[in-house]
C-alpha cells in the first residue's frame, strides 16, 4: 500500500482551506437570501406573499431541435416568442389573478378558438378551477419550456414545447402542483398559436 | 429430560427470532423508507387531458395513395394501386378507413368510366379524390401520394410496425418465405410487401385492401407510443414532406401527425367497399358496391366512426 507523500498534507491544506471558506461563504449567502438577517420582525403572510411576488421564478425555455434550417437570430425569436405564449397561459390559468377564486374566464389566451373551445372543457386540468376556491395564493417553483422546431424555407413552422410548471398553493389546499406535457403550435396570421395539448396534471 | 425441554425452547426462540428478522429484513427491502424519502413516496394524483383542433370541421379526411410509379416516373402521373380513404376526428378521437379496389370501375370526372387506379394517371391527385367523392360521397380535404420505395422509407422512419395478420400468406416474388399468422413486426420492405401481395389472399383485392388497413393501424399503434418523445413527430414530418406528393403544408402536416397521435386505437373502424368481379372488354375489373360505398360514406362523414361494414 503506497504511503501518502510527505508533502500533500501541506498542500491539501492550502487547497481545502480555501474551498472551506467559500462554501461557508456560499451558504451563509444562501442562507440570507432566504431569511434575511437584518430583518427584527418576523414577516407577516402579505409580507411575504409580496416578497415572493418580487421574485418570481423565470420561465427557462430552451430549443431541444431545429428540424431543417433556421438562422441563429429567428431560433432565438421562436423561442422567446413560444416562451411568452406558454407564460401567458399559465398566468392565466393557474399563477396570475386573485385567489380563491372559481372562474377562469379567459383562461386560454393564444389559443386558436377551436382549441380554445376544446380546452375549455378540460378546465379541470387546464386551469386552477377545480380547487381556485380553496386556494389563498399560487407560488411558482418551476417554470420550464423545451422546443422542437420544424422549420423550411428558412422560416419555422411549427413548434411542440414540452412544458412543465410545477406551482405551491397555499389556502385550505395547501401542496404542489406539477402540470406536465406538450403543446402543439403553429403560426396563425403572424403569431405562435396552440392548435393542441396533451398535459398531464398533478397534485401532492 | 430438563436438558432436552431447554433446547426445544431456545431452538424456538431462534427460530422465531429467525422469522422474525427475515420478515424485517424483507420488510425492509420492499418497503420504502418513507420518512428519508417523502417526495418519491408521496401520493400524487394525476390525471391527463389532450385534444387537438386542426380548424375548420372536426373529422378531417385525407385520401392515401400508393403509387406504382417505376423510378423515373412522377408517383402522381402513374396508376394509384394502393387507396384509402381516412377520416380522423379531432374532437372524439376516432378514425376510420374506407378501402377501396384498384380495380374498381368507377366515374372518374371528365374522362368517363375506368378504373379507379388510373385516376391518378388521367388526372392527378385531385382528379383522384374526385373519383372517391364520386363512389363513396366524400371530398378529401387532402391527398397524399407516395411511391412504395418511399413508403418503406418512412416505415423505416418510425421504426418498423407491428400488424396482427389473420391468415399465412405469402408471394413468389415480394415475399417467398411468406407471412406468419399472427402479430408479426415489420419493416419498411415486408411493411410494403404485407400490404401490397394479392395472388396468394383468397379474398384477392378486397383482402389486401384490408392488409392495408391493417398496416395503417400498425402505422398509428407506432406513433401514438412514441409521439411523446422529444422530435419523434417532427422526424415524421420531415420524412412524409421528403416522400410524398401532397397538398398539406408543413403546418398542416404537423397538425394531422398531432391529431393521427391522438386517436384512440379502440375507436378506429376499417371497411373495404365489397363488390363482384367482371370484365369490360377483356379487362377484368370490380364492379363496386355502390350503395355500400355510399352508405359507408354516410355514416363516417360526421363523425369518422362506421356502424358496419
Amino acid at each position: 500500500m503506497p504511503s501518502p507523500s510527505p508533502g500533500r498534507t501541506p498542500w491539501a491544506r492550502r487547497v481545502v482551506a480555501p474551498l472551506l471558506v467559500l462554501l461557508v461563504s456560499f451558504s451563509t449567502a444562501c442562507q440570507s437570501t432566504a431569511e434575511p438577517s437584518a430583518s427584527p420582525e418576523r414577516l407577516s403572510r402579505d409580507d411575504a406573499r409580496v416578497t415572493l411576488a418580487s421574485h418570481p421564478v423565470p420561465t427557462r425555455t430552451t430549443i431541444h431541435r431545429v428540424f431543417g434550417r433556421l438562422p441563429d437570430a429567428r431560433r432565438k425569436a421562436v423561442r422567446k416568442q413560444v416562451g411568452a405564449v406558454v407564460d401567458r397561459w399559465w398566468e392565466a390559468a393557474y399563477l396570475g389573478g386573485a385567489y380563491p377564486r372559481s372562474s377562469f374566464p379567459s383562461a386560454f389566451p393564444g389559443f386558436t378558438d377551436a382549441a380554445e373551445a376544446r380546452a375549455r372543457g378540460d378546465k379541470a386540468l387546464l386551469t386552477n378551477r377545480t380547487g381556485g376556491p380553496r386556494i389563498d395564493s399560487v407560488t411558482a417553483r418551476k417554470r420550464s419550456v423545451v422546443v422542437d422546431i420544424i422549420a423550411t424555407g428558412g422560416q419555422a413552422r411549427t413548434v411542440t414545447a414540452h412544458v412543465l410548471l410545477r406551482f405551491d398553493t397555499t389556502g385550505s389546499k395547501t401542496g404542489t402542483t406539477t402540470v406536465r406535457g406538450r403543446l402543439f403550435l403553429t403560426r396563425k396570421r403572424g403569431a405562435w398559436r396552440i392548435f393542441g395539448y396533451d398535459l398531464a396534471k398533478g397534485a401532492r | 429430560m430438563h436438558r432436552l425441554a431447554g433446547r426445544v425452547r431456545r431452538a424456538r426462540r431462534w427460530g422465531r427470532a429467525t422469522v422474525l428478522a427475515t420478515v424485517l429484513g424483507v420488510t425492509a427491502l420492499v418497503v420504502p423508507q418513507s420518512a428519508v424519502q417523502p417526495t418519491d413516496v408521496a401520493l400524487v394524483k394525476i390525471r391527463h387531458a389532450q385534444g387537438v383542433a386542426t380548424g375548420g370541421e372536426d373529422v378531417v379526411w385525407i385520401l392515401a395513395v400508393g403509387s406504382d410509379a417505376r423510378p423515373g416516373q412522377a408517383m402522381t402521373r402513374a396508376r394509384g394501386d394502393a387507396l384509402q380513404l381516412v377520416g380522423i376526428n379531432t374532437r372524439t378521437g376516432a378514425a376510420t378507413a374506407i378501402g377501396v379496389p384498384r380495380d374498381s370501375w368507377v366515374a372518374i370526372p371528365g374522362h368517363g368510366r375506368e378504373k379507379i387506379n388510373s385516376a391518378l394517371y388521367f388526372a392527378g391527385p385531385r382528379g383522384m379524390a374526385g373519383a372517391m367523392r364520386n363512389l363513396v360521397g366524400i371530398e378529401p380535404d387532402y391527398v397524399m401520394v407516395t411511391r412504395f420505395p418511399f413508403f418503406e422509407d418512412m416505415v423505416d422512419d418510425i421504426g418498423g410496425i407491428t400488424v396482427t395478420n389473420p391468415r399465412r400468406f405469402w408471394d413468389p416474388n415480394l415475399k417467398k418465405e411468406g407471412f406468419r399468422q399472427g402479430r408479426i413486426h415489420l419493416d419498411g420492405y415486408n411493411a410494403m410487401a404485407f400490404s401490397r401481395i394479392r395472388k396468394s389472399l383468397v379474398g384477392g383485392d378486397f383482402a389486401r385492401s384490408a392488409n392495408q388497413q391493417r398496416t395503417l393501424r400498425g402505422i398509428h399503434a407506432r406513433i401514438r407510443s412514441q409521439a411523446d418523445r422529444p422530435g419523434f413527430i417532427e422526424r415524421g414530418v420531415m420524412s412524409v414532406m421528403a416522400h410524398t406528393d401532397t397538398n398539406a403544408s408543413p403546418a398542416e402536416l404537423f397538425e394531422i401527425a398531432q391529431a393521427v397521435a391522438q386517436v384512440d386505437p379502440r375507436r378506429i373502424t376499417t371497411c373495404v367497399v365489397q363488390g363482384r368481379i367482371g370484365f369490360v372488354g377483356a379487362a377484368s375489373v370490380v364492379f363496386p358496391d355502390v350503395a355500400q360505398a355510399r352508405r359507408l360514406g354516410r355514416e363516417a362523414r360526421q363523425d369518422a366512426t362506421l356502424r358496419g361494414c
